[in-house]
């Protein structure tokens, strides 16, 4: 079960937290959790503040799209997002005074009520940062008791150094972040997932975790993904769910996603910037930056000193497991990007039959059959007694087949099929 | 402007490719190899019973089936499938060598060179290029090649030596372990089935006669030991595989006296190891999820026991792999279910220990006994007039060897006379009459020893239980 992988990560470790936080205009995706039926709530020649609402999604979680900076909306653009796809953009030309409304000078972030701590979290558009950008008020907002949070600062995928910067450099602000939100929600325990060899970060929070007698670290194994949130509840609470967490009284948060939260509470603060992982042997100086929602990565890429070559370059949203190859670096940073990878792009080699060695039904995390899956693509019956539909594509399958087939292709090519006759 | 490529993700790649995989097949077969090249060529030579071309054919043999099997695929794929000349492009991308190797290894030392060729063609073609090539064959091809060669060529193998290498010929003269095994009817005893061929070492080792490459259990375990290290074997069929064949004739032992050495002797004959740790982990021809590898194992161990008890072919190994190989499809699925779910499972399993039991105790039952055959009892003669037979037989005694007249009449011991004797307490056993307790017995047990002769009297009634037991049948 589960996968040892190399992990790349020393490269972006060895730069302090940089910041890009003056770009000449921002690009606001009108797009959460993949999607974009979103009402636009601006036009053309509207003055917004840092923090505005530009837009709302419709349906269910109606949560807020904000502007990342002050400044004149000079219009709408579609541009590449983290899902490689195109999707349409607020243009707002920043007037750098980063002006903001309402902005509180520090009440205490544990008086709030519950009411409204879910209010806060739901309009100063706090979304999971961890990747799928879930709206982050909906996991608080049950009738469940919750028991447990978790904080996820496991980032297992290889490469991406964001969270455990974040974490080294807010230790203090995001222990204070979960200790008010176990105060409003009376949650009566957090675990903090770490990486068992993740020396750094487990010593700076053990320096301040002595005063918050409700938070624990839970360290656990470097394999991946670990940071899968099924996996990480299963290993913590030693139990499985059907659909959510919730069903075991646990909300699990990334720890970005707790630091946005600390913004919100502390100063008011909406989510409009975040801490990216920009990685890879392509770039000439990789590292962490800050930067504001909106940006374009190619702005932030030539800020950094740029590319290494032009030529045979693999742009890549995400990590090297899940993330999604781009044909241009017209990107534009969203809540929930993480990374940015810049690689050599990979030989195509030769890929063989599957001998049927079974190693993708090994590592696999949902314990899905990948091999039994490709054999069966045309039984849809099969398809769905296999639990298909549970795979994560997290890609493990096609990182051990030794005969370099993509299994995950075939197992999404089963999904959608199943999908299909639904 | 920046040359951006699409590719598919992940992005990142084991190191361990198929390629590692075979060689770390191939690497873990050296030493097989080798040592069937000592006993079967380098032994003879050096005892001086065989010529040079003797010494080399074990290597001749795998030289010419690896040579077949290749080139019968390469040509397939130059001349039907239009595919690159270069040769290296089909070894490392057909690894149609494979075929080749395992099938001179698991035939005997004095198989015809012809045969070999048309057994490894018949591997290939009809073992792996008719199913479409690597991938996608169901059998093991070369237990296809081997199953056409013993089902048509098993006389002309045999007057041509068989198994016996021409050292094994003069030093043992006996057959394989099982095919000495399949001439007793019973579950056997440590002389008939051990001895001839030294001690268990001797199994352990290799130096036993048998196929070229299947003798030694304990290389088939570096082997194993080997690719387990380097992921590059379903661990789990070996072991269920041995582990049940082990547990069944353990059981099928102990209810007949027998102690460890005989299971440990079933496990160590017949090309066990080599089949459960080669041949069964065939990663195309067995199953992927790892349950549906335990109830292979389980299954392939328990038709071997099958096959070697209550069949006429002792071997089974290579059988047995071949027919649980058409029902790998059906065990994997059902392992891929059980993934999330054990109930259908479960039931299977239960089956399994349910024949695993049955067939364990049926066996023993039928089979049963002469594990319990006194090796010190010896009969001389045995005639049949009237209705009364007449035994003369031995019986060792205390200081001599007592030999003895019994007369059986209606089932009943008509009468014992001592012929000779020269135990130190007979004159004890003779001053009770102890002889005369036996007339029209048909059952000894309850007859007292005599004390202050105990050996010898203990010796006597042996005798009489012996020569009812040989006259019941």
């Amino acid at each position: 079960m589960a996968l040892h992988l190399p992990k790349y990560k020393k490269k972006t470790l060895e730069h302090s937290l940089a910041k890009y936080m003056r770009p000449n205009y921002v690009y606001i995706p009108l797009i959460n959790a993949g999607d974009t039926n979103i009402t636009v709530l601006v036009q053309k020649g509207d003055y917004v503040n840092k923090g505005s609402i530009v837009g709302r999604r419709k349906g269910t979680f109606k949560i807020p799209i904000l502007s990342s900076v002050s400044g004149i909306v000079v219009g709408f653009e579609e541009h590449i997002c983290y899902n490689g796809e195109k999707v349409k953009c607020v243009k707002i030309e920043n007037d750098f005074k980063d002006s903001e409304l309402n902005v509180k000078k520090s009440k205490k972030i544990t008086d709030f009520s519950k009411k409204e701590f879910l209010e806060i979290i739901k309009e100063k558009g706090i979304i999971g940062m961890g990747g799928a950008g879930f709206p982050t008020y909906a996991k608080y907002d049950t009738k469940r008791k919750i028991n447990t949070l978790i904080v996820n600062a496991v980032e297992c995928e290889p490469y991406i150094t964001a969270d455990q910067i974040l974490g080294l450099n807010f230790t203090e602000e995001i222990l204070e972040a979960i200790d008010a939100i176990l105060t409003i929600n009376e949650i009566e325990e957090c675990y903090i997932a770490v990486k068992k060899n993740n020396s750094e970060l487990i010593n700076a929070f053990n320096n301040h975790i002595g005063t918050y007698l409700r938070v624990k670290l839970f360290l656990v194994d470097d394999m991946y993904p670990m940071g899968w949130e099924r996996m990480l509840v299963k290993k913590i609470i030693k139990e499985d769910y059907d659909r959510l967490p919730i069903e075991l009284g646990v909300v699990i948060n990334n720890i970005s996603t707790i630091y946005a939260i600390y913004s919100a509470l502390k100063y008011n603060r909406a989510l409009t910037e975040r801490t990216v992982t920009f990685a890879g042997e392509m770039l000439k100086a990789p590292q962490n930056i800050v930067v504001k929602v909106g940006t374009p990565v190619k702005e932030i890429i030539e800020s950094i000193e740029g590319y290494k070559r032009a030529k045979d370059i693999t742009f890549i949203a995400g990590g090297p497991m899940m993330g999604t190859s781009l044909p241009s670096d017209d990107l534009i940073i969203t809540p929930n990007l993480n990374c940015v990878l810049v690689i050599k792009s990979p030989v195509n080699e030769l890929a063989l039959p599957c001998i049927r060695c079974g190693k993708c039904v090994q590592v696999c995390p949902a314990k899905l059959s990948p091999v039994i899956i490709k054999d069966n693509l045309n039984n849809i019956e099969t398809l769905k007694k296999l639990n298909t539909d549970k795979c994560i594509e997290c890609g493990s399958c096609s990182y051990i087949c030794p005969s370099r087939l993509n299994i995950r292709e075939c197992v999404k090519l089963a999904k959608e099929k199943i999908k299909e006759v639904r | 402007m920046k040359e951006i490529h699409i590719k598919e993700g992940p992005f990142l790649k084991t190191e361990n490719k198929t390629n590692n995989i075979m060689n770390n097949l191939l690497i873990a077969l050296i030493p097989i190899i080798l040592y069937s090249f000592y006993k079967n060529g380098i032994v003879p030579y050096i005892n001086g019973k065989s010529t040079i071309y003797q010494m080399l054919l074990p290597l001749i043999m795998i030289f010419v089936s690896v040579f077949v099997t290749f080139f019968t695929e390469y040509l397939y794929g130059i001349l039907i499938k239009k595919e690159p000349k270069n040769i290296g492009y089909h070894l490392k991308t057909k690894y149609s060598i494979f075929p080749g190797l395992f099938l001179a290894l698991i035939l005997p030392i004095n198989t015809p060179i012809w045969i070999l060729i048309v057994g490894a063609l018949i591997s290939s073609l009809i073992g792996k290029i008719v199913f479409g090539g690597l991938g996608y064959n169901i059998f093991n091809p070369a237990l296809i090649g081997r199953l056409f060669i013993i089902t048509i060529f098993a006389v002309t193998i045999t007057n041509n030596g068989g198994y016996l290498n021409s050292y094994e010929v003069d030093a043992i003269s006996k057959s394989t372990p099982l095919s000495n095994y399949a001439t007793i009817e019973t579950i056997g005893t440590y002389d008939a089935l051990v001895k001839p061929y030294g001690t268990l070492w001797n199994f352990f080792f290799g130096s036993i006669p048998g196929a070229l490459g299947e003798t030694s259990a304990f290389l088939c375990i570096l082997g194993f030991l080997y690719l387990v290290y380097k992921k590059a074997i379903k661990w789990r069929i070996p072991i269920t595989y041995i582990g049940t064949v082990f547990v069944m004739t353990y059981i099928i032992g102990s209810l007949n006296d027998a102690t460890l050495w005989y299971p440990t002797f079933q496990i160590l004959s017949g090309g066990l190891f080599f089949g459960a740790i080669f041949m069964a982990t065939d990663p195309v021809t067995s199953p992927t999820t790892p349950i549906a590898q335990v109830i292979y194992g389980i299954f392939l161990g328990i038709l071997t026991v099958v096959f070697r008890y209550l069949t006429n072919a002792p071997e089974g190994v290579l059988t047995s792999i071949l027919i649980m190989n058409m029902f790998v499809i059906m065990i994997d699925r059902l392992g891929a279910y059980a993934r999330f779910g054990y109930k259908k499972i479960a039931i299977l399993v239960l089956v399994q220990i349910m024949l695993i039991l049955g067939l364990s105790l049926y066996i023993a039952e039928t089979k049963e006994n002469k594990v319990n055959v006194d090796p010190n009892f010896n009969i001389i003669s045995k005639e049949t007039k009237n209705d009364a037979t007449t035994y003369i037989v031995t019986e060792k005694g205390y200081s001599s060897l007592i030999k003895a007249e019994v007369i059986i009449k209606d089932s009943k011991i008509e009468k014992i006379n001592i012929l000779e004797q020269n135990d130190s307490f007979y004159s004890k056993v003779e001053e009770s009459n102890y002889v005369d307790k036996f007339k029209n017995k048909s059952e000894v047990e309850d007859i007292d020893t005599v004390s202050g002769a105990t050996i010898t009297s203990t010796a006597i009634k042996k005798l009489a239980r012996n020569v009812l037991n040989d006259y019941m049948g």
